[in-house]
């Protein structure tokens, strides 16, 4: 276990659009990575020191702030709402483009004000992040927890609003919804956990150098 | 659901330690007073709780939202019980013992109360055992006994991670903040990039302070290379200044400790927000968390009457996790009836001895149910089977 690295990936979007990026960087995972049916959850790679775990991206932040995998990949929305302090982020891999927005009804969105509202009720995956924002201007929300599908949430009156990534926004407009404020851009990062940089600087400087260099290829080809 | 409530629910963030756990850290925070009483520094006892202003005042004020308070229905006025003992060591310092001769040496060991546990480490209540030393100049010599001491301190423990020491400067990034003249927003969002490190965010942030805090997180990690480009960098003021005493710090522990890992982090700022100057973490490999920190901060009031000082604060719950556990003590059992003076001998000769208080049919079984290894029997001591 001490010896080798563990590198948490999550699964979906971010997995395959990292697979040039980790050929770039000299990691091959083994056959079963690749296989969506497989039910493994621990992969070898071609480097022996480097081992692979997938996990939901939720996860990949835990499993590095607590130090059972010294390296992740992980989108910002997630680091944003944990603001674990044990975790660097220090490489935008410049993968997994999305916005994080405030939605809302198209109908509702043409008579709204949002420079008068005290108090919102909002659904997200994101209650810290949605808190934080509006807080930050002075409107106090009420954040409904969920995992996924929030565009359903305001068509079935559950709240009006909902706080989600946008890629396209095909998604938003399929559910009548507009995007009515920008919170963050959103990318896939590297991370790494802090007393692991601390306690092996050499080795996860050399991975992270790598990773840069494997990104800089891909923009430069 | 109905939570249950039992009488062994304890409130978050508290715990009871247990043998052999309980004994051993005792032992542990004893080995590490030894070793800094060995080099000069005095133990002191300050209070566990203590009149607010006094304990909150000054530099200590960002401890405020982490500390417990009762009220004193004595006095009426309001208490602070101690989140962080170096603060109380301070004030003994600036106060009764403000006219012992300088440099100060004290060490202190004690329990303290946190209001919120963090997310790797939950536990609110823990023992700090530290050291510091009072009334310094400017001279990287002060900085280099302290990491010294906590680090030979440590070592003699026998940690089996091994273990390594990152050296900070925490006043360094303010000031290049500060001289930039960033407004409170950007400042706030590059501090955030800053402790994330993320050096995209750090190098979209405007003007030449990006050109400045690029360079130096780069310069972030094994000393050997850290060192090399740090001596590189042009800092404006202040920054400067803190740099050059990081610098100076390193070399001398270089100088005096080759074989110590070493890891350089100009960046890092968050738990040292008292400090003002070289300060320092802790690390074991496999431990999640850091053993200690200390580092330079003032003593006194602000003014002619302050004082420089530096010091190390070690916690000893983290410490017990990282330490080998140690070798189980060679237990005796003493049927009923054993004459006092046999286990008297026996004790001497560095046995525990537990004593049978009623007659046994089987003393064997009794003292192997007692968690004993040996039994006293015919006048020797017989291993127990299974036992060496």
């Amino acid at each position: 276990m001490i010896d080798g690295l563990l590198l948490a990936l999550p699964k979906g979007r971010i997995a395959r659009e990292l697979s040039p990026v980790l050929s770039r960087a000299g990691i091959e995972p083994e056959t079963a990575f690749a296989d969506e049916h497989a039910r493994q959850l621990r992969f070898a790679t071609s480097d022996p020191g480097l081992g692979l775990i997938q996990v939901r991206s939720f996860d990949v932040a835990t499993f590095v702030a607590f130090g059972a995998a010294q390296l992740g990949v992980v989108g910002n929305d997630v680091l944003m709402e944990f603001e674990y302090r044990e975790i660097y982020a220090p490489l935008d891999l410049g993968i997994g483009l999305c916005r994080m927005v405030v939605a809302e009804p198209a109908e509702l969105a043409t008579g709204d004000d949002p420079s008068r509202w005290s108090h919102v009720r909002v659904a997200t995956k994101y209650p810290q992040v949605t808190r934080r924002h509006f807080a930050a201007r002075g409107v106090q929300a009420e954040c409904i927890k969920l995992n996924g599908a929030m565009e359903l949430a305001p068509g079935l009156g559950l709240c009006r609003r909902i706080v989600d990534l946008v890629g396209t926004g095909a998604t938003l407009r399929a559910n009548g919804l507009v995007e009515v404020e920008h919170i963050a851009d959103i990318s896939a990062r590297l991370v790494v956990n802090r007393t692991a940089l601390k306690t092996r600087a050499g080795e996860l400087q050399a991975w992270i150098e790598r990773f840069g260099e494997a990104v800089n290829g891909a923009q430069a080809g | 659901m109905t939570e249950t409530k039992t009488p062994a629910l304890l409130p978050t963030g508290l715990r009871d330690l247990l043998p052999p756990e309980a004994g051993a850290e005792a032992a542990l925070a004893e080995a590490l007073l030894a070793h800094f009483a060995a080099q000069g520094y005095e133990r002191v006892k300050p209070p566990l709780v203590e009149f607010e202003e006094s304990m909150l005042s000054g530099a200590s004020a960002g401890l405020a939202d982490q500390t417990f308070r009762l009220m004193d229905p004595a006095s009426h006025r309001m208490m602070a019980v101690r989140s962080d003992l170096t603060p109380q060591i301070a004030r003994i310092a600036a106060s009764r013992l403000s006219r012992s001769p300088r440099p100060l040496r004290l060490s202190y060991a004690g329990e303290i109360l946190r209001v919120r546990g963090g997310e790797l480490r939950p536990e609110r209540q823990f023992r700090q055992v530290g050291f510091e030393l009072i009334g310094i100049g400017a001279g990287a010599a002060c900085d280099a006994e302290v990491i010294l001491l906590a680090a030979d301190a440590l070592h003699g423990l026998g940690l089996e991670g091994g273990l390594s020491v990152d050296l900070n400067a925490p006043t360094l990034v303010a000031s290049l903040l500060a001289e930039a003249g960033l407004d409170a927003h950007d400042a706030a969002a590059l501090r955030d990039a800053l402790d994330r490190k993320d050096a995209a965010a750090v190098q979209d942030a405007d003007g030449a302070v990006a050109g400045l805090l690029a360079p130096l997180m780069r310069a972030t990690g094994a000393a050997g290379t850290a060192l090399d480009a740090l001596a590189q960098l042009m800092l404006p003021g202040a920054a400067a200044a803190a740099l050059a005493q990081l610098l100076e710090a390193a070399k001398l522990l270089r100088e005096a400790a080759p074989e110590l890992a070493l890891t350089i982090d100009p960046i890092e700022w968050r738990g040292f927000e008292y400090h003002t100057g070289t300060s320092f973490s802790l690390f074991a490999g496999g431990v999640r968390t850091e053993l200690g920190r200390g580092g330079r901060y003032s003593v006194g009031d602000a003014g002619a009457k302050a004082e420089e000082a530096a010091g190390c604060t070690i916690y000893v719950d983290t410490v017990l996790r990282a330490a080998p556990a140690p070798p189980a003590p060679r237990r005796v059992y003493l049927p009923h009836g054993t004459p006092r003076s046999d286990g008297a001998g026996l004790r001497d000769e560095g046995w525990i001895t537990i004593a049978g208080l009623a007659p046994e049919d089987d003393p064997a079984a009794e003292a192997a149910r007692l968690g004993c290894s040996h039994l006293w029997q015919g006048g020797t001591v017989r291993a127990l089977a299974g036992e060496d």
